[in-house]
């Protein structure tokens, strides 16, 4: 039998801000929280900016992603310590790999790059009973995280889930995109028909999933009921989306079966919206496929908070509570002028909808694609 | 309770490499693996293969023999078959080899070729497009000392409906991870009601116990002895 799941507490850290009510009024306004990257050089990158985090207190030879995790950390409420642990990242602290190449050639600090790292570090710090898992897949991978726990969750082997994604923007991934001819020179523009690649960014999120009994017991607020999700591989190319859409296709389709909710349900998408050619395509021409003619809002963040690799589902979760609690979708930063399958839909404003459903999809390297359904909750 | 069947399994260890039911498998030793090769796996040439890093080279060869061994190899149309990997290191020596490339001229020679192999689920999409596979993929690296977390994802994805079969395993070039050796095991795990022929019974018991082959499972290194025995 399914139980319900929901979010009861939840919070992140972008280049727009560290608390969620900040981002959202700055990503409705139209912010960008792109700005050029100081902290390693760029001369021989195709991009020179990126969305960056604030002010971290980070020493030399120490990496971003834990100051980032601290700040996440300080706005969660208590976590049970009976809680379940699923993290999510990409490359986790892999600054510090670029540490040790640069000085000793070599790697010697290797168990502290490992994206277990990152999963151990938080449980130790939200003090939880349960060692946690990390699941790594690419720019899905908070996405699957919340996925897998909502699943833990439905199915009664889990009451309480706590999911935390991050990702840093850092020399390595930044020359990588680079080399793939993957950046674009200027803030990306997600389903424009000018765009031309996209833009790193970097953050974190946490959400804090409940069964009804589990949310009843702590006395937590129903922010938003996590009702379908679904995950399906391209199983066509490691780097490029299958143009046809048929991933992402089948992971919506599963999303909406497991919700038992129609198409016609869905009030807003939360789309992955990288900005590059392929991926934004690919996502429309899926989006047709199943949602037909109808003028539903889509948008993007990423033009304003770059993506966020691994944490990108974790924040876009996040920001579509507060998209659901305020009936908007946040305007497609950089979208002038939308890719002729999305006029109507995508707009570089804020855009009202009415409706509790909001679908959030992400796609990545190794043909991965996947969904989460939100429900609009308690506000 | 919660059954499935293993239907094969496929292996990558210092003293070789090979399908299951073969019974040449006596489980992980210490050592250095030997590179693997496209002749080790494929008849024919093989475009792809030799652009892979070693640690996606690892992680194909275990799963292709595995889908082998279940006699799942060829195929015609794609299948919702989903494929979950344990890593503790992943690609980190990639990483390394990659970033090493970028230090000289400040990036000039970045390897585009190496960094699309700096994701730890980059074998997994090779696997998926090789074999037609598009069930949910994923690498999860687990923390809890019995590193049996991603059999459970597995056993439970097939058990809730998610993927009527899962190719499931490890994979590690370094001796950090579950298997505490150079290698690669994957297995192919299937409900009960689809299973074309079945090597062994894998359950969780309403306790979480594992048992596989009516043996009991407490890590991944009772699981590989209990395949080994096979």
């Amino acid at each position: 039998m399914n139980r319900s799941v929901h979010i009861t507490d939840y919070a992140l850290v972008t280049g727009l801000g560290c608390d969620v009510k900040t981002v959202w009024s700055r990503l409705v306004a139209g912010d960008s929280a792109i700005r050029p990257v100081e902290h390693f050089k760029t001369t021989n990158c195709l991009a020179k900016s990126a969305a960056l985090v604030n002010d971290l207190p980070c020493q030399a030879g120490e990496s971003r992603l834990y100051p980032i995790l601290e700040q996440l950390l300080e706005q969660l409420d208590c976590v049970p310590q009976s809680a379940r642990l699923i993290t999510a990242t990409t490359k986790g602290a892999i600054d510090l790999l670029e540490n040790d190449c640069q000085h000793h050639g070599q790697v010697s600090a290797a168990a502290a790059v490992v994206p277990s790292s990152m999963t151990s570090w938080l449980a130790r710090q939200l003090d939880v009973d349960d060692n946690g898992i990390n699941i790594n897949a690419a720019c899905a991978s908070s996405t699957l995280a919340i996925a897998r726990g909502a699943g833990l969750i439905a199915h009664g082997v889990a009451e309480v889930v706590v999911v935390c994604c991050a990702d840093i923007v850092s020399e390595f991934v930044l020359s990588g995109f680079s080399a793939l001819q993957a950046l674009s020179d200027q803030p990306s523009r997600p389903f424009d028909v000018d765009r031309n690649g996209l833009t790193l960014g970097e953050g974190a999120a946490a959400v804090v999933l409940m069964s009804e009994d589990a949310a009843q017991r702590y006395h937590r607020v129903k922010h938003a009921e996590v009702c379908g999700w679904g995950a399906a591989n391209d199983a066509n190319h490691i780097t490029a989306p299958a143009r046809d859409g048929c991933g992402l296709i089948q992971t919506v389709r599963q999303t909406l079966n497991r919700a038992q909710v129609k198409a016609d349900e869905v009030a807003a998408i939360s789309a992955h919206g990288t900005g590059t050619v392929y991926n934004d395509m690919m996502e429309l021409t899926a989006f047709k496929a199943i949602f037909g003619e109808r003028p539903l809002p889509i948008s993007s963040i990423k033009g304003a908070l770059g993506h966020t690799l691994g944490a990108a589902g974790g924040i876009e979760v996040v920001l579509g509570i507060a998209s659901l609690n305020d009936q908007l979708v946040p305007p497609t930063c950089g979208c002038v002028n939308p890719e002729p399958l999305g006029v109507g839909q995508i707009s570089a404003t804020a855009q009202p909808f009415s409706g509790d459903l909001l679908l959030s999809t992400n796609s990545g390297f190794g043909g991965v694609n996947a969904a989460l359904l939100l429900r609009r909750g308690q506000q | 309770m919660m059954n499935c069947n293993v239907a094969g399994f496929g292996w990558v260890a210092v003293d070789g490499l090979g399908a299951g039911k073969s019974g040449t498998f006596h489980g992980f030793t210490a050592g250095e693996l030997a590179p693997v090769t496209r002749q080790d796996l494929f008849d024919r040439p093989d475009r792809r293969f030799g652009r892979m890093d070693s640690f996606s080279k690892l992680g194909l060869a275990a799963i292709t023999f595995a889908l082998r061994d279940a006699g799942l190899e060829e195929w015609q149309e794609k299948r919702s078959v989903g494929i979950l990997a344990d890593t503790f290191s992943g690609c980190l020596q990639t990483d390394c080899d990659y970033f090493n490339s970028v230090i000289p001229d400040e990036g000039v020679f970045a390897s585009p070729q190496l960094f699309a192999y700096t994701l730890s689920n980059t074998f997994l999409g090779e696997a998926a497009l090789r074999f037609g596979l598009t069930g949910n993929c994923q690498v999860v690296n687990c923390c809890a000392d019995d590193g049996l977390s991603v059999i459970h994802q597995a056993i439970e994805s097939i058990q809730w409906g998610e993927d009527e079969r899962v190719v499931v395993g490890f994979c590690e070039l370094s001796s950090n991870g579950a298997l505490n050796a150079p290698g690669a095991l994957f297995m192919v795990l299937e409900a009960a009601d689809v299973a074309r022929s079945s090597l062994m019974a894998l359950t969780i018991n309403q306790q979480g116990a594992m048992s596989c082959h009516g043996k009991s499972v407490d890590t991944v290194t009772m699981l590989v002895e209990v395949l080994a025995g096979t």
